[in-house]
């Protein structure tokens, strides 16, 4: 089975990990266009190359980021989400009337 | 019946390695009785009694026996009982042992079927795809005539699995073969410090050094395995396993072992492959006959089983392999007529001298052109031998030599699979005619003649080659790894004697000839591929063992390409084939249960599984589901009922910011939820799609513990802390399900049954009022307190820790026998919901559902700036709605529709129903179903299909069931 | 024995060229009116469409590999229509009516076998979804009910009523369930296109979409490159990578599938089973092999490795349908490619580039549809890009607008 390393765990087997998706920018919900929110929840590069993807070791409930390339499915790093989101995340308002 | 004990072809120990001849054993054949040793292989008990004919094949039902001794074809496939497609050359003889032969009609010795040979010319390959189908409607008829002739062995239909286990193993160094080349790498790793495991398939170790003859006098073999061995056994660093199969290569090296009924896991650091190579036949008429065997074959008959193979023999070879073989053979008795290489003066002189000092004819450039046969194509009984005027064509001249053994060996196939599944490239090299492999993994070595190595002494050094690549992987050496080269070349070019009259196979499986393979490419299949699925070469048990090699040479020649560019069908684990038992192991059934289960079964109840959970459906009689449920309804509609709700998740949610966590993940605004109330928490995911629900309770002003659906929790749980680990809100997420257990108290004496328990806080409507939340002691158990109404009546959710579970519920029961309180399922609180106009997500939900056509928007807030769905809820609220979920009503007498059945709209299906039931309360069928958006407003008709028939249902407002929910917050 | 076979057998010289399925490579030419990326099922059976219906056949179909060789060549040939949704029933039910009439009218035997396909409840969730899509399936005149316990022992007597402590309660019993030669459903579109002048190119791979002012134009191949007036992309499992080179993304993830064969024992198993709780699905072929398949791998990944953990899962709930099958021998397991969507069904239609249409989405349910895709798509490409009713729901943009398909539940496990 392949391995993966935690980087809180150390090298654990991938059945241990569920992936959570390439790590993408979400548009501005209030501001963006509807195609570009579609685009956001919906589309998705998915091509052959390192991907930057999200992965959960369930059984500590740790989420983090790997790199990751999808043809040979090589792990290269693995990191704690801080490196990427390292500030507190803020909403602006809706700037159209929504419904109550 | 008589007792076949006959053991005439044995010879005398040393031969016989495997054998205990002081333990004799009896099985049967076909019902005959016969005796082998201990030790002994199917196979080589029945040889051990002359009987060759083994099986039949699977098209032409050619009689079959032993080709390879080695498990490596599909010749002797065997019946164990209820056990199909036994190999008989691996398969030990155990005592009363019941083996029969395979797919033949009537007896093997005399098979109906076998006339099915004499139509071969009317079965061209593939010839499924040009027939039984015209005219239209025929093949529904031939599919079954076709399809009782499909397969081999018969399967036992009631046949009980036995016990199969699993374990895991961890190594340095993994040597999958203990041949020169394995040994000699296990040493070396284990010399340089590594922990070492080495894995052999055969019940002994030294691979070819344990049956091949190298070197003329006989004796270079047994000198030096006796020598590996010895060092081997005295090292504490190597572990052996014999009687061994590693069945793969998977990512990381992790690799399945398959040792009697255990399958190993073993996770190995390096893994060197030593697994040799396959020795290949040659391609002319009747090359399947019993009695036409490998060169290996016959030795290891004689070594290992103590099998004197035949009377008379021919040796037929591309290599100098096959002299050795002849020299093997006359040594021990058997009568060798002729060596026939096909080669043309490349004979080492003292090869060609050694034959001649014993008398042994050699014919250089010839081949062997067809077998002739015994009477039934039961035995081979001559051969006929031509010169070799061109590539695969010979002289008219015919010498024919009668023999009872044809030994072959037209050259060898690296045992390629485990590292072909490890990404390593299979290349052919024109000058060897041999595939080579290139292009391995990190921490996957070869090592041997799988690497191309043929020379015993360069086949040692080569192990040590590998064993040194892996010792600097592992940082316990730094050297550099020896150069190893071969200069033998054992491979003939062209191994291909096609003979007009056919059965000159290819694949001995499939009854495939050299002439279907070239036909194929000829019907415009000529890529490798497609000539594999179009003939189904290599596609039999033995998985191409022995027909990709002389496959890719057709090929190639026929298609105008090297036989690199046509190359070899692609290897899949696995190795050889797996019994599903091994893999399938013990069963693992992982489940939970609340604390309170064992009460539920001594209650009786009917329990239902609710994803790894047990919950009770109901309490009572199986059989009078619906009266149960009629009863436990009404009796919490009119006194008070319990129910075991531990499987509910509960996620704890604590820090300055967790009420905004809480604003972002649910659709209602949470930033002003007063503390000591609990709030409607309706979970949509970023498609705007509601996923889950639940109730939120806030603790404290930064203390939220929120309530989730039993099968939902996780993936809330995952969402919520995967979206803080990008927003970095400073809040613990933990996901408390199993931590806490709970009980819904629920009826109009609820609180009379409570107040019995709590006396430390104010339970009356004032005090406590709906949607009340609060910590309270019951009866010394600490307890989280929710007033909440799912069922529509008077009640309390009560949260304690798992470990009072039981209490709780005891101490709950006890105090209601005074008001007569009766457990309840989960059956009727789904009813009484109902009755209550209450969704269950997932139920009364699809993939698609958003709040809008749920009639949830009164718990969406779109003043906040943000909850995960936000966006999506927005832009499919704006588009016009097609659909709603209503609440319908039914007259009692009425066909009552059932959950899946479908609303319509004249012929258009414009929803199902998701939730229906006979309310006890209201007398009358209620329901939820999703509606066409023009028939969702109450007095609509709705028009439901049950059973065929339309049903006219009137839409209602929600609740059915006490509309002013005055019984819940009394 | 059929005449056909006498033919064959008392001809000497047999194959004689004109026997030949499939012609010899050729050159490719500088242009053609409609180039197809991807020889698999479905672009034969478009271009087989397209030149029986339509007339047009200056067309190529480039294959960067072998014939079939891709999701055609991996399936565990699984053909049924009993799906969830009104879009899905009409277009999966027009499929199944074309396999019927395959053979006879390719003049080559893809041994089509209408088994019946049951797929078993262990749920009450199960049980109220069954129920629905026996009901929209008998809406649209399909064969399919839902059984009870006693139907089902009846129907599969073999089969283990309580497997791993989750009984069956009831199941779906679609009785156009169907298999057929898988490969020879590509082979014989590919020989009644060819036949009609269709060119097939083998070991062509495309290397680059040519598009000019929003209009494709041609493509770029490892052979040269060729202008053309559209192209129909159908790469199942690549659909992301080619769309990328025309310029625009796709809703689709990539997912590795895998399945597994057992050796062939005598058939006992007629229906095709499949338990969407379990993962596991099982049929024995026409050979007597027991074919297993069972989920799409947890994460995406753009190789067909196999791994043992899906394995073990997969044979672990077998061996619980059927106990007795634990007698059997695996011979092999592999993998293909599955481009999911996010609501489970496909992907058919315009893209955002002129003249270039889409064949794509596939994910574990492509093959059961190749005869009524390449019929819409060739009907798509010879009015120039005016959709067919029949695929108009599964148009790239209803992600756009959030008009899903919602087929998941239909769709788990069952292929």
């Amino acid at each position: 089975m392949k391995m993966m390393n935690c980087p809180l765990n150390g090298l654990r087997n991938i059945s241990e990990f569920v992936h959570g998706g390439e790590v993408k920018e979400m548009p501005d919900p209030n501001s963006c266009s509807d195609d570009a929110w579609a685009e956001y929840v919906f589309y998705t590069e998915n091509g052959i190359s390192v991907v930057t993807e999200w992965w959960l070791h369930a059984p500590s409930g740790y989420w983090f980021i790997a790199e990751r390339h999808t043809g040979s499915d090589e792990i290269l790093k693995t990191y704690d989400p801080s490196v990427l989101f390292n500030k507190r995340v803020e909403f602006s308002a809706p700037v159209t009337e929504g419904m109550a | 019946m008589t007792s076949m004990i006959d053991n005439s072809m044995r010879l005398n120990a040393p031969m016989g390695l495997l054998l205990n001849r002081d333990n004799a054993v009896e099985f049967l054949f076909e019902g005959q009785r016969y005796q082998g040793y201990a030790g002994d292989c199917i196979a080589s008990a029945l040889l051990a009694n002359d009987r060759w004919l083994m099986s039949r094949s699977f098209k032409y039902h050619r009689p079959r026996g032993p080709l390879t001794m080695a498990g490596q074809d599909a010749n002797t496939l065997v019946q164990l009982g209820g056990d199909p497609n036994a190999l008989a050359d691996r398969t030990p003889i155990a005592p009363n042992m019941q083996i029969e032969g395979q797919n033949y009609n009537g007896t093997l010795d005399k098979d109906r079927d076998a006339m099915l040979g004499h139509f071969g010319r009317f079965m061209p390959v593939g010839f499924y795809y040009r027939s039984f189908f015209k005219p239209m409607g025929v093949w529904d008829k031939w599919e079954g005539v076709i399809r009782e002739k499909a397969g081999l062995g018969r399967l036992d239909l009631n046949f009980e699995p036995e016990y199969y286990d699993k374990k895991y193993l961890f190594t340095d160094v993994m040597v999958v073969g203990s041949g020169p080349a394995g040994l000699s790498a296990a040493l070396k790793a284990a010399d340089g410090g590594a922990q070492v495991l080495l894995v052999e398939e055969m019940p002994l170790v030294g691979g070819a050094l344990a049956y091949n003859r190298f070197d003329i006098e006989g004796i270079e073999a047994d000198r030096l395995r006796a020598e590996l061995i010895a060092k081997v056994e005295a090292h504490d660093k190597i572990t052996v396993m014999v009687d061994t199969v590693c069945n793969a290569w998977f990512t990381d090296n992790y690799l399945p072992l398959i040792q009697g009924k255990r399958l190993f896991k073993v996770r190995a650091k390096e893994c060197i492959i030593a697994s040799g190579a396959y020795e290949q036949h040659v391609v002319f008429r009747n090359n399947d006959l019993p009695g036409v065997v490998m060169c290996s074959a016959a030795t290891r008959m004689m070594k290992l089983y103590a099998i004197k193979p035949g009377q008379s023999a021919v040796v037929l070879t591309g290599n100098d392999d096959g002299y050795l073989t002849a020299l093997e053979l006359n040594d021990h008795g058997v009568n060798v007529k002729a060596v026939v290489d096909m080669r043309e003066g490349a004979a080492p002189m003292d090869l060609i001298d050694a034959l001649s000092k014993r008398g042994i004819t050699l014919h250089q450039g010839y081949t062997v052109y067809e077998a002739l046969a015994e009477k039934g194509n039961k035995r081979v009984k001559a051969v006929d031998v031509r010169k070799i005027t061109a590539k695969g064509e010979v002289g008219n001249a015919s010498r024919v030599i009668d023999c009872d053994l044809l030994c072959m060996s037209a050259g060898y196939m690296p045992a390629y699979q485990l590292l072909c599944q490890a990404g390593a490239q299979l290349s052919y090299a024109d000058d060897l005619a041999e595939f080579t492999l290139s292009k391995l993994p990190e921490h996957l070595h070869i090592a041997g003649s799988v690497n191309g190595i043929h020379q015993l002494d360069s086949v040692m050094a080569d192990g040590q080659r590998a064993a040194q690549l892996a010792l600097n992987n592992l940082n316990l050496s730094d050297e550099l790894p020896g150069k190893v080269s071969c200069s033998v070349k054992p491979n003939f070019d062209w191994p291909i004697f096609s003979h007009p009259k056919g059965k000159d196979f290819v694949d001995f499986d499939e009854d495939l000839q050299a002439k279907d393979i070239v036909n194929a490419t000829r019907l415009g299949y000529r890529d490798v591929q497609l000539v594999k699925r179009f003939s189904t070469v290599g596609m039999g048990p033995s998985q191409g063992r022995h027909s990709a090699l002389p496959t890719a040479r057709l090929v190639a020649n026929s298609t105008d390409r090297t036989v690199t560019e046509t190359g070899v069908t692609t290897a899949r684990p696995p190795f050889a084939p797996e019994k599903l038992a091994h893999i399938a192991g013990r069963i693992f059934d992982p489940y939970r249960r609340t604390p309170m289960h064992h009460r539920h079964l001594e209650l009786g109840a009917k329990m239902i599984p609710a994803g790894n959970w047990r919950r009770p459906a109901f309490y009572g009689d199986p059989n009078e589901r619906d009266a149960c449920i009629h009863t436990e309804s009404v009796h919490v509609r009119n006194k008070v009922g319990l129910i075991d709700v531990s499987t509910l998740g509960g996620i704890e949610l604590k820090g300055p910011d967790a009420a905004e966590f809480m604003n972002r993940i649910y659709t209602f605004a949470f930033l002003k939820q007063p503390v000591g109330k609990t709030r409607y928490a309706v979970y949509t995911n970023e498609h705007g799609v509601v996923i889950d629900d639940g109730v939120a309770c806030r603790i404290a002003e930064d203390h939220f513990y929120v309530t989730a659906t039993t099968s939902g929790v996780d993936r809330v749980y995952r969402d919520m802390t995967k979206w803080n680990a990008q927003w970095r809100l400073d809040v613990d997420i933990l996901n408390v399900t199993s931590a806490y257990c709970a009980v819904n108290l629920a009826g109009p004496d609820a609180r009379k049954v409570l107040e019995t328990l709590v006396t430390d806080t104010d339970l009356s409507p004032e005090g406590f009022p709906f949607l009340a939340y609060g910590e309270a002691d019951v009866a010394g158990i600490p307890a989280r307190l929710l007033r909440v109404g799912f069922v529509g009546e008077l009640g309390y959710e009560i949260h304690v820790p798992s470990r009072y579970g039981e209490a709780l519920w005891d101490l709950l029961m006890d105090a209601g026998k005074a008001f007569d309180i009766k457990p309840f399922g989960v059956e009727t609180q789904r009813l009484l919901r109902l009755e209550k106009g209450h969704v269950i997500v997932s139920q009364d939900t699809d993939g698609m559902s958003h709040p809008g056509e749920l009639s949830m928007t009164w718990a969406v807030n779109r003043k906040k700036p943000f909850f995960v769905g936000c966006r999506s809820v927005d832009i499919v609220m704006a588009q016009p709605q097609t659909r709603k979920l209503v609440g319908f009503v039914l007259p009692a007498e009425s066909k009552k529709p059932e959950e899946g059945h479908l609303v319509l709209e004249g012929d258009a299906i414009t929803g199902n129903v998701t939730s229906c039931e006979y309310s006890p309360a209201l007398k009358q069928i209620v329901g939820l179903a999703f509606a066409g958006i023009n028939s969702s407003q109450p007095g609509d008709h709705i028009y439901i299909r049950v059973d065929g028939q339309l049903v006219e249902a009137e839409v209602v407002n929600l609740p059915f069931y006490d509309p002013d929910n005055l019984r819940q917050e009394m | 024995m059929p005449f056909s076979l006498l033919k064959y057998g008392l001809n000497k010289d047999y194959p004689f060229e004109q026997h030949a399925d499939l012609p010899k490579p050729t050159e490719l030419k500088p242009h053609y009116d409609v180039v197809i990326i991807g020889g698999g099922g479905h672009g034969v059976a478009t271009a087989y469409y397209l030149a029986k219906y339509h007339g047009i056949t200056n067309v190529a179909i480039l294959e960067k590999s072998y014939l079939g060789g891709g999701n055609t060549a991996r399936n565990t040939a699984v053909i049924r229509s009993n799906y969830l949704t009104s879009e899905g029933v009409k277009f999966y039910s027009e499929s199944v009516k074309l396999f019927k009439e395959l053979s006879n009218e390719f003049d080559f035997n893809i041994m089509y076998s209408q088994r019946g396909q049951l797929t078993l409840a262990h749920t009450d969730a199960a049980v109220r979804g069954f129920r629905q899509r026996a009901e929209v399936n008998k809406h649209f005149g399909g064969k399919t009910e839902l059984i009870d316990p006693q139907q089902i022992r009846e129907l599969v007597p073999t089969l283990n009523m309580n497997p791993a402590d989750m009984p069956v309660l009831a199941g779906l019993w679609h009785m156009d369930g169907a298999t057929a030669r898988h490969d020879a459903v590509a082979w014989g579109y590919a020989k009644g296109a060819t036949q009609r002048g269709v060119e097939l190119h083998q070991l062509t791979e495309v290397t680059d979409v040519i598009v000019e002012q929003g209009k494709v134009t041609g493509v770029k191949t490892n052979r040269g490159n060729v202008s053309c007036g559209c192209v129909v992309q159908a790469v199942a499992g690549h659909s992301s990578l080619l769309a990328a080179k025309a310029g625009f993304k796709m809703p689709i993830t990539t997912f590795p599938l895998q399945a597994m064969v057992t050796q062939p024992v005598k058939p006992f198993l007629d229906p095709l089973v499949s338990s969407p709780s379990l993962h596991c699905y099982v049929q024995q072929t026409g050979r007597g092999e027991l074919v297993f398949g069972g989920g799409s791998d947890p994460y995406p990944l753009y190789s067909t490795r196999s791994t043992m953990d899906l394995k073990e899962s997969l044979l672990a709930n077998a061996v619980e349908l059927f106990p007795f099958m634990a007698n059997m021998r695996l011979m092999r397991q592999w993998a293909g490619l599955t481009d999911m969507t996010s609501d489970y069904s496909p992907i058919m239609g315009l893209s955002p580039v002129d003249n270039y249409y889409l064949d794509a989405g596939w994910g574990t349910w492509g093959f059961k549809s190749t005869p009524i895709c390449g019929k819409s798509m060739a009907e798509l490409v010879a009015s120039g890009g005016k959709v067919p009713e029949l695929i108009k729901p599964f148009s790239m943009d209803r992600f756009n607008s959030f008009r899903q398909v919602n087929e998941m539940g239909a769709t788990a496990a069952s292929h």
